[in-house]
């Protein structure tokens, strides 16, 4: 009979006890809850031991960024990529027509009309960053962070909108470059 | 007031007192989720539905939450087993949902507000409340599926057991007041003992508040909240007798399970803490004030359950029928012989 009633006891003070830490937790909701509440906040991203210092070799794995501006439309990185997913397609300008020039002083003579890089067939191998002899293509972030800050949230809704086009020409654009001022009349002089 | 309309005018008031009181079991549900998912956050160190970011979010805090749950769950596709007995699973939902609907009307919310005010309020009360059974184990037969059935016989008995403690306590505060009638029970806490504490039957004598918590266990055991919740364990059943149910068939047990959580934390009020009266005579005691009191003890008993659900772990189910036959039974007896003894010499 008594282990019945210290049975009961015991069980109404245990349960207290324990109500008791709930009830704690929930009034110190605002000193130590363990929710991040992304996408507001996000845990910073972390450095990555590779071997060797990031400012002597550039194998970021982020995400491929192309400063197109700074493209002479050599493809040398559409040739060096293993899996083909960076589609070039340039035009030539007729004489006379003026690009400008990269950031390196490198005279442009390619108009580049499409630059796709479909980073659905991407495999990060970092291979067409090192034979541009401009520097524009590269991953974002580590070394590069100056040119562009990392992102590592690139998901998309759709999967076409992860082929990145980085072209920024218009057909028309295009069509007033590549078409030759109309020439005036030159009479005899045909060698 | 209601006696004497002629017939057309009679049925519009009960039409728009259904509705009503179908109203307020909606919004339960709806407040009553929020906050148990809030509350079951804080008390688990975390953060619970939140609504801060861009794009289709919870309005701020979370509290379009549930609005958004009961979209989903109007839109969800409706899955009957086709080895399911069908008329039975059809209707097993309502009979629940009925039950609950029926105890919610005789509620008394204030002095004057009260749908079915008859003079047996509370005998009435504890009979409808079994009524949930029924749909229960239909709900569990007709899904066809041996854990449902397991869940709904477990739950069978598990009610089944527990209304007595229950039906017992409650016959304590009829002993002190004399009457069933739900108002009758609420004019009769009315005063103050020894200047101080409210003349509530909790605080009656040392059975009275025993009787309140022998009540309100079994109440938890009756509408299935954890420790009791056995027939709905989530991880020994999948979802015990609701496992097949999917879509606003399954919001309808939803909506009950938490409609009998009001009726049992309503009964609780309406027997033990004075109903719609409030605790200092005086301060806020006109007739307006009484649903504000009515709803805040309610209120508060309902974050108590909630507060049990996430603090207790589960009771085995020999451990449940144990305490039920073995502890609260003869407890609700000692209870009654004592309240009768300290009436009789003492009070």
């Amino acid at each position: 009979m008594s282990r019945y009633l210290v049975n009961i006891w015991e069980t109404v003070s245990t349960l207290i006890i324990g109500l008791g830490v709930t009830f704690k937790h929930m009034l110190h909701i605002r000193r130590g809850y363990v929710t991040l509440q992304y996408p507001e906040e996000k845990w910073p991203r972390p450095e990555r031991k590779i071997g060797f210092d990031h400012n002597d070799y550039n194998v970021i794995r982020s995400r491929l960024h192309v400063d197109i501006d700074d493209c002479i439309g050599c493809m040398k990185c559409a040739r060096a990529c293993p899996v083909g997913c960076i589609h070039i397609t340039t035009v030539k300008v007729p004489k006379g027509v003026d690009l400008g020039t990269t950031s390196n002083d490198t005279k442009k003579r390619l108009l580049v009309t499409r630059f796709d890089i479909d980073m659905s067939e991407c495999m990060y191998c970092n291979l067409c960053t090192y034979p541009c002899p401009e520097s524009c293509i590269y991953m974002t972030g580590g070394p590069n962070s100056g040119k562009h800050p990392i992102d590592y949230e690139f998901s998309e809704y759709d999967r076409s909108n992860l082929i990145y086009r980085f072209a920024n020409i218009s057909p028309e654009e295009v069509e007033r470059i590549t078409t030759p001022p109309a020439k005036p009349e030159t009479e005899g002089v045909k060698a | 007031m209601f006696e004497n309309l002629p017939y057309p005018d009679l049925i519009l008031w009960l039409l728009l007192a259904g509705l009503l009181l179908f109203g307020l079991m909606a919004v339960n549900a709806l407040a009553a989720v929020y906050a148990e998912r809030k509350i079951s956050a804080f008390m688990q160190d975390r953060l619970g539905p939140m609504g801060q970011g861009a794009g289709f979010h919870a309005g701020k805090w979370g509290l379009l939450q549930t609005v958004a749950d009961a979209l989903k769950l109007i839109l969800k596709e409706d899955i009957i087993p086709r080895a399911a007995d069908r008329r039975l699973f059809i209707i097993a939902p309502y009979i629940i949902f009925i039950g609950a609907f029926i105890a919610i009307s005789a509620l008394p919310f204030s002095e004057y507000i009260q749908v079915i005010d008859i003079n047996l309020g509370i005998f009435y009360l504890l009979a409808v409340c079994s009524l949930g059974v029924v749909g229960l184990i239909t709900a569990g037969w007709a899904s066809d599926n041996k854990w449902s059935l397991y869940g709904a016989l477990r739950s069978a008995a598990q009610i089944v057991s527990y209304e007595i403690p229950a039906a017992l306590s409650i016959i304590v505060v009829v002993m002190l007041t004399g009457t069933l009638d739900l108002q009758g029970i609420i004019r009769a806490q009315e005063g103050l003992i020894w200047g101080i504490l409210p003349n509530w039957i909790i605080f009656n004598n040392p059975f009275t508040f025993l009787a309140f918590f022998i009540y309100f266990i079994s109440g938890v055991a009756e509408t299935n909240r954890t420790p009791f919740d056995i027939p709905e364990a989530e991880s020994e059943l999948v979802a015990g007798f609701h496992t097949e149910y999917s879509g606003m068939r399954w919001a309808f047990f939803f909506l009950s399970e938490y409609a009998n959580m009001f009726i049992v934390c309503g009964i609780a009020t309406v027997a033990f803490l004075g109903g719609w009266q409030s605790p200092v005579p005086g301060f806020l005691d006109s007739g307006g004030w009484g649903l504000f009191w009515f709803f805040a003890k309610l209120l508060s008993l309902i974050f108590v359950m909630i507060w049990f659900r996430w603090t207790f772990p589960r009771l085995r189910v020999d451990q449940l029928m144990g305490v039920a036959w073995k502890v609260l039974l003869p407890l609700a007896l000692l209870n009654i012989f004592g309240v009768g003894l300290w009436s009789l010499y003492i009070g």
